[in-house]
């Protein structure tokens, strides 16, 4: 009754309302402005791994080092598909996910090990992976149907589907520590035995305590992506904005399957990693670009979005890339060298600002 | 003719046996504006209502035009050529606007149509935007002042004392109210001009006169004064620019202790979206009809919003909708009104009376029953904690002046022990001493981790108190400031353009 209550009113669950972004997430132009480390088609994957940082950019891994006030990136190994994840040991053993289901393993001590099953689930989309020591893989997967790359289509399905867990390399036995997970898409060891991961599609980070999941930082006004180590906090990255017109869509089912049914999914009227360089996207027109100007504060598909959290997971302040900019799809964000890295992945670039900016 | 039109010959007024104006001697000339000034208390509205026939003073002689005169009600003042546009307004709620500007010329055959028509010219004429149509009750404080004034004016008086007139105008409308007081002022209407804004009287007066405790301190012609010297009078002490220049680091954010997303109330409130931090002062600017107070009365459950698609509002990371306030008061959600006379007390009370059936309200009472030791140990800790000057708790609080009655409504919402306090305009109508004190219970509210709101339409006051400032325009918050990249310039232009 409450439900079909809370249909009819648009509220509740089915409210079709967005955080706004003020506060420590009031928006500015740092991200935007930020100098650009390496240009690189669709980065991701920012993890520190020694005096190297290791990134992705489609199939290829890639390390990116300091040199002065410039950035040096090379290329380390490319795989048969796209890299959705990176963990690094610290102690040269590398986990790297790949958009064809594995898991495999570089260095260190299982090396060449390859992860293509958990328990018998067909591993399909690994979206973050953590070493907690050196025979224990943490492992996210973001979706049961649907690979890395498909990740509109998980989000338009209202897909409820991922999971983590905990995978002994030496045997190969896998624990599943959380299921039912909305697209759990960073991962965090934030303490011993403290897992903390980010659920996209629920706009929250949670910890994971006994199977069950416990809110840590909910109602993001973006779609939260990795998560990193920031001194005694964390950098979250958020890799789209939420809009109520989006919300609208996931509400409205038969025109959600419809629209996903007959148009490509560049052009659904869903987050996007950059938006606004076709005619054919939704939102055109006044609601974002007037008299040729792409307005800052207009409701768009896409963003860029860092946020600092602090030891408690609350916002301390943040770093944007505004409708009107290029910097947007942040999909990871990482301090390093008394910097301040994050991939752009919709940009194309790798974005480097002060640690104090 | 005599240039004299009203004089007070050694004037006592006396509220049970406690003096409100001792042996005052003034005089009000033709067509000339006279500001009195002075802190609450001081005795300037006590002098006005007795011009205005609305008391009668204890001792002491009226003259008017030269006749000793004693008016027994404001009908008396009104048929010799005075009067009166209060503070709290005195508008009929029920009926529209141009029924309370005609309310008494009534012919026994109106035309509503023709009736309307003339109101509409009438406001248009003294560049009012009110609609003639539009119930009283519908209308914010700014627009109800706006008619309390076009009533005064229509009834074609001889003196017209506004209390507090521009408190609630926005610099805008200001503009229009201070052409009018010229215009009037031209006709040979004199004016009498109670106002707590000192640069608006050195502006727009004549002469000021300067009450203190019930005693006049000074009347001398504007020229003379300056701001230090009115303050000096006004307070017994130079209190200087202290209230409103102080710089101070920002206090940093608790945890977010109230969410609103997309909330909407038909066109008052369009899809506005802001979060509220414990710890800080969230400052909301905006002008009049910007939606803010509505906005803070959907919060607190005073008004609901629209039933379809109205919008989330979450209370400690709860969702909440409140249909009635109480909900909230007990949840810990307090709002402070900008309308103190209609919606902050009961004003004929008591002030022990008032502070306890709030008390009530949030359930905190230890007992079902009405617990007299309680209800006089809350009065007596209240009064004292934030200044309430009166001779005892008992005093009802129609008796006090404007500063102590929103003292009272203050203190009223804090002995609900709330989590979030809203304060809407907490300063309007209250003189400087008063002011401080409240600015300083503000701060110490959000110093104790309550999340507090304040809402105001005068700058300074947002850019002193606020750690963080929003600002609202046409009915939802459109900008966000830092109080290190606030001014006044960019703060007025969000919420203008």
């Amino acid at each position: 009754m409450i439900k079909f209550y809370d249909w009819l009113r648009g509220s509740g669950v089915y409210a079709v309302t967005v955080p706004p972004m003020d506060g420590a997430l009031k928006p500015n132009d740092l991200l935007e402005t930020a100098s650009i480390a390496t240009v690189a088609a669709q980065p991701d994957n920012l993890t520190p791994d020694g005096s190297r940082v290791l990134f992705s950019t489609g199939n290829t891994l890639m390390s990116l080092e300091r040199m002065g006030e410039k950035w040096s990136a090379q290329s380390i190994a490319s795989f048969a598909a796209a890299i959705t994840c990176i963990g690094a040991e610290g102690r040269g053993g590398i986990a790297i996910g790949i958009d064809d289901g594995t898991v495999l393993l570089k260095g260190g001590k299982h090396d060449g090990l390859r992860i293509d099953k958990v328990a018998d689930r067909p591993l399909v989309c690994p979206t973050a992976c953590a070493f907690a020591g050196e025979n224990t893989l943490i492992l996210c997967l973001g979706s049961l149907t649907n690979p890395a790359s498909r990740w509109k289509a998980d989000l338009m399905e209202r897909n409820e589907t991922g999971s983590v867990w905990s995978i002994d390399l030496a045997s190969g036995a896998a624990t599943r520590l959380a299921d039912r997970l909305a697209f759990p898409y960073g991962l965090q060891i934030a303490g011993p035995g403290r897992i903390v991961v980010t659920e996209s599609w629920k706009h929250r980070v949670v910890e994971i305590v006994g199977g069950k999941v416990k809110e840590l930082l909910a109602d993001l006004p973006g779609y939260p992506a990795r998560l990193a180590r920031s001194g005694d906090g964390y950098w979250l990255s958020a890799f789209a904005p939420r809009s109520q017109m989006v919300e609208f869509v996931l509400r409205e089912r038969k025109f959600c399957l419809g629209m996903m049914a007959n148009i490509d999914a560049e052009y659904w009227m869903a987050p996007a990693l950059i938006s606004g360089r076709n005619h054919l996207e939704p939102l055109q027109g006044g609601a974002i670009r007037h008299l040729g100007v792409l307005k800052p504060w207009s409701p768009t598909r896409s963003y860029g979005l860092l946020v600092e959290l602090d030891a408690a997971f609350k916002p301390l302040r943040s770093l944007h890339s505004r409708a009107g900019g290029r910097h947007h799809g942040i999909t990871s964000g990482i301090e390093f060298d008394g910097a301040i890295l994050a991939t752009s992945k919709g940009g194309d670039a790798v974005l480097a600002l002060p640690r104090q900016s | 003719m005599s240039e004299t039109f009203v004089e007070l010959q050694g004037i006592t007024k006396e509220y049970r046996g406690v003096p409100a104006l001792r042996n005052v001697s003034w005089t009000l000339q033709r067509g000339e504006v006279h500001a009195l000034l002075g802190e609450n208390g001081a005795g300037k509205s006590t002098l006005s209502k007795i011009v205005a026939g609305v008391t009668g003073a204890t001792a002491g002689t009226m003259l008017v035009e030269g006749k000793p005169t004693q008016f027994s009600s404001t009908a008396d003042a009104l048929e010799a050529g005075i009067a009166m546009v209060f503070q709290e307004n005195n508008l009929v709620p029920t009926m529209t606007v141009a029924q309370n500007l005609y309310l008494g010329d009534e012919k026994p055959f109106n035309r509503l149509r023709k009736l309307y028509i003339a109101a509409q010219q009438f406001l248009q004429s003294m560049n009012f935007d009110v609609d003639p149509w539009a119930t009283v009750s519908e209308l914010g404080a700014a627009k109800k002042q706006m008619v309390e004034i076009a009533r005064a004016v229509r009834k074609n008086a001889r003196v017209i004392i506004f209390d507090e007139p521009t408190a609630t105008l926005t610099p805008e409308e200001k503009g229009h109210f201070f052409s009018l007081v010229r215009r009037l002022k031209s006709r040979g209407v004199s004016i009498i001009f109670i106002s707590h804004a000192i640069e608006e009287a050195l502006d727009i007066s004549d002469r000021i006169t300067i009450l203190r405790d019930g005693e006049l301190i000074v009347s001398d012609a504007a020229a003379s004064f300056d701001r230090d010297k009115i303050i000096r009078a006004m307070v017994g002490r130079a209190l200087s620019e202290e209230l409103y220049t102080k710089k101070r680091e920002p206090r940093r954010a608790g945890a977010r202790i109230l969410s609103v997303q997309n909330l909407s109330l038909g066109q008052m409130v369009r899809n506005t979206s802001f979060s509220v931090y414990a710890g800080q002062i969230t400052g909301i600017f905006g002008l009049i009809g910007s939606g803010r107070t509505e906005t803070a009365k959907i919060v607190a459950g005073a008004l609901k919003r629209n039933f379809f698609y109205g919008g989330e509002i979450a209370f400690e990371e709860r969702r909440v909708r409140y249909r009635i306030p109480r909900p909230a008061v007990r949840d810990g959600i307090v709002y402070v009104t900008e309308d103190r006379k209609r919606e902050g007390f009961f004003e004929h009370m008591s002030i022990s009376e008032n502070f306890y059936t709030n008390f009530m309200a949030a359930g905190l009472q230890k007992r079902n029953v009405v617990s007299i030791k309680e209800m006089t140990g809350l009065a007596e800790e209240w009064t004292k904690a934030l200044h309430v000057r009166t001779l005892d708790a008992s005093a009802r609080v129609i008796e006090l002046s404007g500063g102590n009655q929103q003292k009272v409504v203050i203190a009223s919402a804090l002995v609900k022990q709330p989590k979030l306090v809203i304060f809407d305009e907490p300063t309007r109508g209250v003189d400087v001493g008063a002011i401080a004190d409240i600015h300083q219970l503000i701060r110490g509210l959000a110093d104790s981790g309550l999340g507090v709101v304040v809402i105001s339409s005068y700058l300074p006051e947002i850019l002193n108190l606020s750690d963080r400032i929003l600002v609202s325009r046409t009915g939802r918050i459109v900008e966000e400031f830092s109080p290190d990249d606030a001014t006044e310039e960019k703060i007025m232009f969000a919420a203008v353009h």
